[in-house]
């Protein structure tokens, strides 16, 4: 067992300790926008179908609709990436 | 290229006598796109709608009924293949003599179809009823007929007892359970209480004599010979659509072609004597029709080219060179270009397809999706599916190409390093070459935003010169130039403060920060004289040059997915079990097998959808809305390709 309280810190722990960081702000990043996107894909989602079933024509514009809040989980994926590489 | 093809408005006039070959000819050349005339009530001249040329109502009713025919037989003209064209004149002949005669069988065959459906619904329904009482040992004729006893039949919940003088009989073998009670008239209401309280629900006693099974098992047997009949009359329909399909999609088409030309008066201005269209043709052809109308005339006819007075009215007809064609699909589901405005149509079908490739980058799933493509031609016959088909085979060759330069193979690293920048990522700890150059590859789609989003305002600032006039045309190109300034100003001034890989290194140079700075402040001044609410959107300038590092980000996570799919499946699963064969072990192969294949399929799926979706939604939403507007009307020209017969 190690004593936290008194263990010192070497250079190897920062680091590693550094790391676990990074990959836990990158799950967050894509984890967090994904919910978000998700949110707001949601209520258009269920409106471009609504207006697909209406007429068949709109069906390019809603999906185009659909796919517009995506940009903010790759915004996160960016920010995950860069966190990580 | 680049523009819509250039459209003519012609006039035409000519005495009433001459309009059936006018029509005539007009539809055999297919270019003429119809004004459908729109009587004014204040006109003062006297013109009116003209009426359908005669025999319009019989050639109507004859394609109603070759299209009933194909209904019933279930034929679709879209999806018949031609094997030979049939002769006009002898599909007429045909149309006289032996369409009717097909008619009235046809319509014997389905009336028959449907009686025996309703046969056979009637002794299912009646079977249905009988079962309950099937469980049951009582004949028919014991349910009814009493004067001093009451006969209670129905399901329940549970079985009850009675304790007044009765026959009851209880069956748990039908869904729902069946109770039959019998008592004296005097006992009813307490019984039936006792009954209710027991969740009783009363059906009625079939009609008929005899044992209730007996019967139901004759309804059965009704039932089973109707449907017998009705398989011998579906296989007597299947017999004429594969004697007569050819037949009836060439009456289909020959009709057709015979009720528009009967019915494009309706479409025309006329006098008491002389009767007049308006319409386009484009510009290559417009000639050729003006000579043949004279000629087929004999000179009888007025012919005057109008000018264009608003582009708004003009129909748009694509003209793009052929690798390019199958892209109008993607256009026209976004929105058909104006005719006034640049179509964008060619930069599209180049740059969609790298978008593609930089996105899905393996040569594996390229090989299957341009396998895919290829093979779907086969099966759909629709023109819009083929063009997405031929799209989607151009942007999969790109794929492969992508995935040599990339190194990919099914997530797996080809024998050389990768050509352009690696996304081999770290999974199971196997590294080829060096590591993923995901920064790399970030600020190379940076650059692809950045000069995609240039292409896109100065495309913008030609488009704004067509779309207005006059001092708001100056306007909208200095917007349009503002934003551009507004984007460039803050590309100069990161550059100037920090040095990034792959860009240009400003930072010794003050000068640059000055640049820079008057570049943005112009720019948002020149956005601001437009309109100054505009500015609101000042933050898209950066969110849009972001929005392409999806090129990298989607690519990567198939990447991911795919080196995650091969590590479980053979370095989890198949690997450590060849060290030493057991039968677990074979077995544990046969799942990484199906692992491995499951997982490619999928991720297939996806690197279509994502390789294809987000491509094109970079154009939709970040290249599109810097330039283009859209919203032209379809050149729909008044003919038709004969697909099944010739004249």
């Amino acid at each position: 067992m190690v004593d936290f309280g008194t263990a010192e810190l070497t250079l190897e722990m920062v680091q590693a300790s550094q790391l676990g960081m990074r990959a836990l702000g990158a799950g967050l990043a894509v984890g967090l926008t994904g919910i978000g996107a998700g949110i707001a894909e949601m209520a258009i989602g269920s409106a471009a179908v609504g207006a697909t079933a209406e007429n068949r024509d709109v069906f390019g514009l809603v999906l185009l609709l659909t796919v517009i809040p995506e940009t903010i989980v790759i915004f996160g994926l960016v920010v995950a990436l860069l966190l990580l590489f | 290229m680049l523009r819509p093809e250039r459209m003519r408005r012609l006039l035409i006039a000519a005495p009433k006598g001459e309009i059936d070959t006018i029509i005539g000819e007009l539809y055999r050349h297919n270019v003429y796109h119809i004004e459908d005339f729109v009587p004014e009530s204040e006109s003062a001249e006297a013109l009116s709608i003209g009426h359908p040329l005669p025999g319009a109502s019989d050639v109507a009713s004859a394609l109603n009924d070759v299209r009933a025919i194909e209904n019933a037989c279930g034929i679709n003209p879209d999806s018949v293949e031609v094997k030979a064209k049939l002769p006009a004149s002898k599909v007429r002949e045909l149309i006289r003599t032996d369409l009717p005669a097909i008619l009235e069988e046809v319509k014997g065959l389905v009336a028959a179809r449907s009686r025996l459906e309703a046969r056979q619904k009637e002794h299912e329904q009646r079977a249905k009823e009988l079962e309950p009482f099937a469980a049951v040992p009582l004949d028919l004729d014991l349910y009814h007929g009493y004067t001093r006893f009451t006969v209670f039949t129905g399901h329940i919940a549970h079985d009850v007892s009675v304790d007044v003088p009765h026959e009851k009989y209880f069956s748990d073998r039908v869904d729902g359970n069946m109770i039959v009670v019998v008592v004296q008239n005097e006992y009813r209401e307490q019984v039936e209480r006792d009954l209710l309280d027991a969740g009783f629900q009363a059906i009625p006693v079939p009609e008929g004599t005899g044992s209730p099974a007996d019967n139901q098992k004759a309804h059965l047997a009704e039932a089973q010979s109707a449907s017998k009949e009705i398989a011998g009359v579906n296989e007597k329909i299947a017999r004429i659509r594969e004697k007569h399909t050819d037949f009836l999609v060439a009456c289909d088409e020959l009709l057709t072609a015979e009720v528009e030309r009967a019915q494009a008066p309706l479409r025309f201005a006329t006098t008491e004597e002389t009767f007049i269209t308006e319409g386009w043709v484009p510009d290559d052809r417009a000639d050729r029709i003006r000579q043949a109308l004279e000629t087929v005339t004999n000179g009888r006819i007025y012919i005057e080219e109008l000018e264009v007075d608003d582009a708004a009215r003009v129909p748009v007809e694509y003209e793009n060179p052929s690798f390019a064609s199958p892209t109008q699909v993607l256009m026209d589901i976004y929105a058909r270009p104006r005719y006034s405005e640049l179509d964008p149509t060619l930069m599209v079908a180049i740059v969609f397809p790298i978008f593609f490739g930089l996105i899905l980058g393996d040569v594996g799933y390229g090989a299957v999706l341009l396998a895919l493509s290829l093979g779907l031609r086969r099966f759909l016959k629709g023109d819009e599916g083929r063009m997405l088909l031929k799209v989607l085979s151009f942007a999969s060759i790109s794929s492969i190409v992508f995935g040599i330069l990339y190194s990919e193979f099914f997530g797996f690293a080809l024998p050389w390093n990768a050509v352009l920048f690696s996304r081999h990522l770290n999974i199971g700890g196997e590294v080829h070459g060096h590591g993923p150059q995901v920064a790399e590859l970030m600020i190379i789609s940076i650059w692809i935003g950045v000069l995609h989003i240039t292409l896109g305002r100065i495309l913008g600032m030609i488009n704004a010169r067509k779309f207005h006039h006059g001092k708001h045309a100056t306007k909208a190109v200095i917007a349009n130039a503002g934003w551009l300034g507004t984007m460039w100003g803050i590309l100069i001034l990161i550059w100037s403060f920090y040095a990034i890989p792959m860009m240009p290194d400003l930072t010794g140079f003050p000068v640059a920060i000055a640049v820079g700075a008057v570049l943005l402040v112009a720019g948002v001044i020149g956005i601001a004289q437009e309109n100054p609410l505009e500015i609101v959107e000042l933050p898209t300038i950066i969110s849009h040059v972001l929005s392409y590092a999806r090129l990298v980000a989607v690519g990567l996570s198939s990447v991911a997915i795919a080196m995650v799919i091969n590590f479980i499946a053979i370095g989890m699963m198949i690997e450590p079990q060849l060290e030493a064969i057991t039968p677990i072990g074979v077995i544990a192969i046969i799942v990484g097998i199906l692992v491995f294949l499951v997982g490619h399929v999928l991720n297939t799926a996806l690197g279509l959808l994502g390789g294809g979706l987000h491509s094109i939604r970079l154009h939709y939403v970040e290249f599109f809305t810097k330039f283009y507007k859209g919203g032209g009307k379809k050149y729909n020209p008044f003919g038709m390709k004969s697909k099944f017969t010739e004249e």
